[in-house]
C-alpha cells in the first residue's frame, strides 16, 4: 500500500498508525503525528487505521535531516 | 496539524493562551516570548512544559537554544535572525526538533539541508503579531513552493504561518502544506474556545477521531 509521509510517497504494509510508528521507529516522546490533517494523540495510534493514499505528517527530531 | 504560538493580549497571559489551546484540542505549542528575560522565560516555560505534559502535547520554544535542555522542551523554533540551524543542531544533538522560518523555497532547501525537522513558512498575509515583515506569500505562493518541495523530494513538513484565519485553512491545506501555525486568530477571537473548535473542524476528514480529539 502506498501512503504519503511528510509529502513523500511511502510503501508500507502497516495497516494502523501504531504499526507504522514501529516501522519508522518513532521515539517515545516529542512526536506530533497527523493523519489526513488531523492530529492523532499517541494513545490512539494503535486504533487509527491507515489506508491507500492517506497523508501522514510527522513532526519529530531526526526526520528528513 | 495546528501549532499554537503563544502570545499575550489584554485578556490572556501567555499561560492562559496555552491552556486555552490545549483545552481546545491543540497538541502542538510553541512558547514565544520575544523581549522577555531568560528568567521570565524559564518561569513561564516550566509551567508550559507541565501543561503540555498533561495533554501529551509537543512543546517547542522559540529562539532560546540554550534553554531547551533546561526546560525539557521537545524542540526549538529558529527565526531568520536566530542561531543558524546547523549550529543549533551541533549543540542540541539529533533528538531535538528544530524548526526554521522560511519565506521562499530556497530558505526551505537551506534549512532542510541544515537538518531542520519542520519549516514555518510565511507570512501568508500581512500580520500585526510579528514585526519585521517579509513579502507575503499568499495561496499561489504556497502552491508554487510546495510543488518545488515535492519535486525536490524533501520529506519535511511545512507549516504555514502569518495572518491566517480559520476561513483560510481549508484552501491553504489544499496546497500540500502540512499544518498551520496560529496565534492572533485564536486569542483575538471573541470566543477563543469556539474559534479553536472551528479551526480544528474543517481539518477533520475523519469524524470519529475528531470527536475524540475535540473532546480532550
Amino acid at each position: 500500500m502506498q501512503i504519503n509521509v511528510n509529502n513523500k510517497p511511502l510503501s508500507t504494509t502497516a495497516t494502523s498508525l501504531g504499526t507504522l510508528a514501529t516501522e519508522l521507529s518513532l521515539p517515545e516522546k516529542g512526536v506530533a503525528v497527523a493523519v489526513n490533517n488531523k492530529m492523532v494523540p499517541r494513545n490512539l495510534w494503535e486504533q487509527t487505521p491507515l489506508s491507500e493514499g492517506m497523508s501522514v505528517v510527522i513532526i519529530k527530531a531526526a526526520c528528513g535531516g | 496539524m495546528i501549532q499554537f504560538i503563544s502570545h499575550f493580549t489584554e485578556r490572556y497571559s501567555y499561560l492562559d493562551g496555552i491552556r486555552l489551546a490545549l483545552d481546545g484540542g491543540i497538541r502542538w505549542v510553541q512558547l514565544r516570548m520575544k523581549g522577555a528575560t531568560d528568567a521570565e522565560f524559564l518561569r513561564t516555560g516550566e509551567e508550559a512544559r507541565k501543561l503540555c505534559d498533561r495533554y501529551d502535547a509537543t512543546f517547542i520554544i522559540d529562539d532560546r537554544v540554550e534553554l531547551v535542555r533546561e526546560l525539557g522542551a521537545d524542540g526549538v523554533h529558529l527565526g531568520k535572525k536566530d542561531m543558524p540551524i546547523a549550529e543549533a543542531r551541533r549543540i542540541l544533538g539529533d533528538d531535538v526538533i528544530i524548526g526554521g522560518t522560511a519565506n521562499t523555497f530556497e530558505d526551505i532547501e537551506m534549512h532542510y539541508r541544515a537538518s531542520a525537522n519542520y519549516i514555518g513558512c510565511g507570512p501568508f498575509r500581512f500580520t500585526t503579531t510579528k514585526e519585521g515583515l517579509s513579502p507575503i506569500i499568499g495561496l499561489e505562493g504556497y502552491r508554487n513552493i510546495m510543488q518545488r518541495v515535492r519535486e525536490a523530494g524533501f520529506d519535511i513538513p511545512v507549516v504555514a504561518i502569518g495572518g491566517i484565519t480559520s476561513d483560510d485553512i481549508p484552501a491553504i491545506m489544499q496546497t500540500g502544506i502540512a499544518g498551520i501555525a496560529l496565534s492572533g486568530a485564536i486569542l483575538r477571537a471573541d470566543n477563543p474556545k469556539e474559534m479553536i473548535k472551528k479551526i480544528l473542524a474543517p481539518n477533520d476528514s475523519q469524524p470519529s477521531m475528531g470527536r475524540v480529539l475535540n473532546g480532550k
